[in-house]
């Protein structure tokens, strides 16, 4: 009976043992593919966006036309329409006030059409409301639900949440009807933080007194900035003279006007655009929440989050050859490694010279085999004193059974 | 053996496989009308050729793969998801005036969003199931709020809504059929539209969708139409109709078009895919014009362009020799249509309204026609108030075949289906009381004072090769609460301290005795 037990316990130690030295060394394996390029550091494989304008009404073009802004440049930027979630809660474009059927411009000399001929609303008209909000962030929505409709988020997912609309001291009006509070904001994110729907989220509120919007969020790995502080107002930019209202919003007026400037392969940070927005000129103090966030804001990338922007590397063809000839030899370890550069030699692009290519994977294959014996000796180490506790402890075991 | 089979499988596959092809036409019909405006109705016809709507009884099992290249597949998936053997999408703006334009090319011109559908009965799931994931699927697929189009809006008008195409006689079909008078229609609803075409926006006559004309049109509307016809196959016509107007720029003179005015782009290449483009254009009767370039084939009154073979890109214009004088066109031009509607809600208040109905018969023989009213809820039918005058008298013999569904309050709307036959020559004026619906403070819409709109009204005339004709939309305006928050506020301290005021007053300033009645003698009344 006794001997029985004591080998059942201890097939399990060892085995739970085995399980989590192999899941270890594996996420490692994987860290380091995600790690070895860029300055980034980010662990995020795919990005989505929900982009909300709350205001009804056509004087509220502003609000629309912030929305759109920032649809333009998230999808500019390669983050495709299945990734992005818009809510217009009216229709400014084919509005029967708007002289320009079809644009939405942002600027008061029509120069650019935010609307163009390539526009997917997800949400619209009466479908804005706070519980769809709510509900699209949570991932809690009806069965009937269309794909379109949902935020198919996971755990590596970056989000970029942005809001415009009049708003308050911790709460955002919608539709002017009903309202969010920063509380039901902060609790969405956490649900979204517990059930693992997303890597960071990256929230921008433009409304008035958009700082107290995010003052309630306690879920980790959140950044968050707003447009002005408790107490203060976010003003429009500028109005059209032949549209009637204001077009847009200052403090996404700016934002739109760094981004323009930015393409995929911008290497600019988070704190390049929250020091390129200047207090003087859009009358208000846009405010910063980093606390939650664990990355430093000059080492993250506007593309992190407003773009997305896929991990690429480059390897010369005959380079991958003697890497997978020299690895195929090894253990089963290394075979999580050779599938990574296996199909990095997929993505070899004809015509880039030789010598770049060399110089770019040399530095890699050599210390790729290095950080293999590396990994190979500690897990051997490890192992060993794993094995050891285990036999220390079936001994002291059974050398107190046979005393009693 | 062995090979032998597989030779079969093989060749089996292979003969499945070939008869199974896809053709893709367009075509595009431009109109001059009589007061000046064109009208253009864009085409694009999908067949899938021997192909037949999903079994319904093994809906729940998994389908056959599908394997398009012409026909859409978004739209494939999501019929064959549903069981759905038919189905008519329209999304149209702005109000089509038939007295003017005359009966348009594809009749659904109901403002607001329009959905009906022919469902195969006798699937695990109920048709209604399934009619609300057909909503959702359509309203994700092109971006609309179809998913409004819930069990308030949704009525089944089996004699109206006749189907286009066959149904498959093996199982029965149930029609569902819905409205949504206040649905927007923009750019957003046609990128999805365009990117179920095979060629897209680059080729072909889709280049013409360009979206800041098209919506800047006096009228236009998208459809998506799915039919299936028993001997061809299954049929998906995408249509973008619009109403366009010369002579809206105040220089203009002349109702002279071409591609460039009316859509801004030109068609720079033919399709490859299509196997036709053809361009119609009703040549105007009345007075001098120029048609460039030369027609690939001419009639009286009918030309048309065969874009296919065309190398360079094609704008086809039109131009007038005098100028436009509408007072001419108006006294020239006969009634457009045999049958003139207008129909009015007075309300004077909540509790008193009355819907009416005129109807005019230009023609010299009598016209039986079908009035079809699918009312919300919220306004409600007298139906014995229903009346009718001819030119002023009262007129008994109007009605024949009344069936009348009311509604259910916060839930089903209403069905009013009767035969009116109108008599040559004359003006029919239906009436009936309505009453309009107190609605719940959750009912209420963020722009409750706008007032909510009623779908248009259906004429199905019977004894005409005409279709059915849409009423305009009419809105209504309910009492709606004061949702402003000071008011209420207001009114909640002052009743608050006014009671606790008065309650406080009481105690203090009064003293509360009890006192006992005798029974009075009646020796104490006397007077002094």
């Amino acid at each position: 009976m006794l001997p029985l037990t004591l080998l059942h316990l201890f097939l399990g130690l060892s085995a739970s043992l085995l399980g989590a030295f192999a899941s270890d060394h594996q996420e490692e394996t994987v860290k380091g593919f995600f790690g070895r390029n860029g300055t980034s550091q980010s662990t995020h494989t795919n990005n989505w966006a929900v982009l909300v304008c709350t205001s009804r009404y056509w004087f509220n073009y502003r609000h629309m036309s912030n929305a759109l802004s920032m649809y333009r440049t998230v999808k500019r930027l390669g983050i495709p329409d299945s990734n992005i979630i818009l809510m217009l809660a009216d229709d400014a474009s084919c509005n029967a006030r708007n002289k320009f059927p079809g644009s939405v411009y942002a600027n008061p000399g029509r120069h650019l059409d935010l609307y163009g001929e390539n526009v997917e609303v997800d949400y619209r008209g009466y479908e804005v409301t706070v519980e769809n909000l709510i509900r699209v962030l949570t991932g809690r929505v009806e069965p009937s639900v269309p794909r379109s409709k949902r935020l198919l988020t996971d755990e590596h997912s970056n989000i970029f949440v942005y809001m415009a609309g009049h708003g308050g001291n911790e709460f955002l009006k919608f539709q002017d009807n009903e309202e969010i509070s920063a509380f039901d904001i902060a609790d969405a994110f956490e649900q979204m933080y517990q059930k693992k729907r997303y890597n960071e989220i990256f929230f921008m509120v433009d409304t008035c007194q958009a700082n107290s919007l995010y003052s309630k969020l306690y879920s980790p790995n959140i950044l968050a900035t707003g447009s002005s502080q408790v107490g203060e107002n976010s003003y429009s930019h500028s109005s059209d003279k032949d549209l009637g209202v204001a077009v847009i919003d200052a403090y996404t007026h700016y934002v739109l006007e760094l981004m323009e400037g930015i393409n995929k392969t911008s290497q600019s940070t988070m704190q390049d655009l929250f020091s390129s927005i200047d207090p003087n000129k859009i009358n208000s103090h846009p405010g910063v929440r980093s606390d939650l966030f664990r990355r430093p804001l000059d080492k993250t990338l506007i593309t992190d989050f407003f773009g997305g922007v896929s991990q690429i590397e480059v390897v010369d063809e005959e380079e991958g050859v003697e890497e997978e000839a020299g690895l195929a030899g090894g253990n089963g370890e290394d075979s999580v490694s050779s599938t990574a550069t296996a199909q990095a030699r997929s993505f070899v692009i004809p015509g880039r010279r030789a010598s770049r290519s060399k110089r770019h994977t040399e530095p890699i294959s050599s210390t790729s085999t290095t950080t293999e014996a590396n990994e190979i000796w500690g897990w051997v180490g490890s192992s060993t004193r794993t094995w050891g506790a285990v036999a220390l402890f079936g001994g002291l075991v059974g050398w107190v059974r046979m005393r009693s | 053996m062995l090979l032998s089979r597989l030779a079969t499988v093989f060749a089996a596959v292979t003969l499945c496989r070939a008869q199974i092809s896809e053709y893709f036409d367009e075509k595009l019909t431009v109109t001059p009308l009589k007061d000046g405006k064109v009208a253009s109705t864009l085409a694009f016809t999908t067949l899938l050729k021997n192909a037949s709507p999903r079994n319904v009884e093994r809906l729940h099992d998994d389908d056959d793969s599908q394997h398009y290249t012409l026909f859409p597949l978004a739209l494939g998936q999501i019929l064959r998801e549903y069981g759905v053997t038919e189905m008519h999408l329209t999304l149209n703006a702005g109000k089509w005036n038939y007295d003017s334009w005359g009966h348009p090319v594809e009749p659904g011109v109901g403002t607001g969003a329009e959905l009906w559908a022919w469902i195969g009965d006798g699937a695990l799931s109920t048709v209604d199931a399934r009619w609300k994931g057909l909503r959702n699927a359509l309203a994700g697929l092109f971006c609309s709020s179809l998913g409004a189009l819930d069990e308030l809006r949704t009525t089944s008008p089996t004699e109206v809504f006749q189907p286009e195409g066959s149904l498959p006689s093996s199982t029965p079909h149930q029609l569902r059929h819905a409205s949504h008078p206040s649905e927007h229609v923009c750019t957003e609803n046609l990128t999805p539209f365009v990117k179920l075409l095979p060629c897209k926006a680059s080729a072909g006559l889709a280049t013409l969708l360009n979206p800041h004309r098209l919506f800047d049109a006096n009228w236009h509307g998208m459809g998506v139409h799915v039919l299936w016809h028993e001997d061809e196959g299954v049929e998906v016509r995408l249509t973008f109709q619009t109403v366009s107007d010369p002579l809206r720029n105040y220089q203009a003179r002349k109702q002279d078009w071409s591609f460039e005015s009316l859509f801004g782009r030109k068609v720079e290449r033919a399709c490859p895919a299509a196997r036709s483009s053809i361009v119609e254009v009703s040549l105007p009767q009345d007075s001098p014009y120029n048609l460039s370039p030369e027609p690939t084939l001419a009639e009286k009154d009918v030309a048309w362009f065969d874009i296919q073979p065309a190398s360079k890109p094609v704008d086809i214009s039109m131009s007038y020799m005098p100028d436009f004088n509408p007072g001419l066109a108006a006294r020239l031009a006969k009634p457009s249509t045999p049958l003139s509607v207008q129909r009015t809600l007075k309300e004077s208040s909540q509790a008193h309204g009355q819907l009416s109905v005129v109807l005019k018969n230009h023609e010299s023989y009598p016209i039986q026609a079908v009035y079809l009213e699918t009312m919300p809820w919220i306004v409600q039918f007298y139906l014995h108030t229903l009346t009718a005058t001819l030119d002023g008298h009262p007129y008994t013999s109007a009605f024949s075949n009344l069936s009348y569904i009311p509604a259910v309050p916060h839930s089903r709307p209403s069905t009013f289906h009767v035969l009116l036959s109108i008599p040559a020559n004359s003006t029919l004026k239906v009436t009936m009381d309505v009453t309009k619906a107190f609605l719940r403070y959750t009912e209420h819409p963020p722009d409750a004072q706008r007032g909510w709109d009623l779908p248009p009204a259906i004429i199905a005339p019977l004894n005409l090769d005409t279709n059915r004709m849409y009423t305009p939309t009419l809105l209504v305006d309910l009492a709606t609460p004061d949702f402003s928050m000071p008011y209420n506020v207001i009114i909640f301290t002052c009743t608050l301290l006014a009671f606790l005021f008065g309650n406080v007053f009481n105690l203090l300033t009064r003293k509360f005795v009890v006192v006992s009645l005798k029974p009075a003698p009646s020796s104490t009344i006397k007077e002094d």
